[in-house]
């Protein structure tokens, strides 16, 4: 009886750390008339398993975009690009940020340029020693983008994907007269 | 006995056909088949408009499924080359100030 209690009691306490996904707010939506660049995307589980099913068994790229989708369960991805700063509020984007400052989320990376007023963070959900989750908030004077990936995913394999599948190989070397960050 | 015997002898006799028995006998036949051939040719198109149908419907199914495919295929690939492009960004921003 007391095993079953403490099973109920676990369960009920990680309940909410499972099923703690991030829900890109409607309000986010009403900046896309202010933008002059939107971008997006949302891929739930069955339109990635949709999408994988006309990814090639035989190209090398299609097939580490495969295994990198395999344990995904949703890709959602918000750009807004403005043609001048302070189209959007701070408070825009703070349910998002909520959401992340939640014991599941940990910041992993989280980097402010002074000179430029980019903000940009990397968060990521651990769990049974796993990352079951990516998000990324990025904002700019003139650009804010959101990115979620729910699932089992493995930044190395992202990182690998520049140069392949149509994404463009990022050069990570530092660029010459780059401001002062912080 | 005797009556028994003469009516199965009767029975058993020879008749006549009465005249034109047989030409009825076979226009019979004929429109029997006639109406067969029709009814089959009729269940023929009908097999063969349900069988177009079916394989209209399946081709459709087929193009819309390849559709969404490729349209969830190329949204992937939009989703991902963002993701990569932020990470790299940010991957060498935190690079230069470890610099």
């Amino acid at each position: 009886m007391i095993a079953i209690k403490t099973i109920l009691v676990a369960w009920i306490a990680l309940a909410p750390l499972g099923a703690q996904e991030i829900k890109i707010p409607a309000s986010l939506d009403r900046l896309a008339a202010k933008a002059s660049e939107v971008v997006d995307v949302t891929l739930d589980a069955n339109l990635l398993q949709l999408a994988s099913r006309f990814l090639s068994d035989k190209d090398p790229d299609d097939v580490q975009v495969k295994k990198l989708i395999g344990g995904l369960k949703g890709i959602y991805v918000r750009s807004f690009e403005f043609e001048k700063p302070g189209e959007y509020q701070d408070s825009d984007v703070e349910p998002v940020r909520a959401q992340l400052h939640t014991p599941a989320w940990s910041r992993i990376v989280g980097v402010r340029s002074q000179k430029s007023g980019e903000n940009a963070e990397v968060y990521v959900k651990t769990g049974n020693g796993k990352i079951g989750g990516l998000a990324i908030l990025v904002t700019d004077p003139k650009e804010l983008t959101i990115v979620s990936i729910e699932g089992s995913i493995d930044p190395d394999q992202l990182n690998e994907l520049g140069g392949h599948f149509g994404i463009p190989k990022v050069d990570t070397r530092k660029e010459a007269g780059h401001g002062k960050d912080e | 006995m005797e009556d028994f015997e003469r009516q199965l002898r009767d029975a058993l006799a020879r008749k006549e056909q009465p005249p034109l028995f047989e030409a009825k006998v076979f226009a019979a036949i004929a429109e029997s088949k006639s109406k067969r051939w029709v009814s089959w040719r009729w269940e023929a198109l009908a097999a063969s408009l349900l069988a177009l149908a079916g394989f209209w419907a399946q081709h459709e199914h087929a193009v819309r499924d390849r559709v969404a495919g490729e349209a969830a295929k190329a949204r992937l690939q939009l989703a991902l080359k963002i993701t990569v492009t932020e990470l790299s960004k940010i991957q060498r921003t935190v690079r230069t100030t470890e610099e």
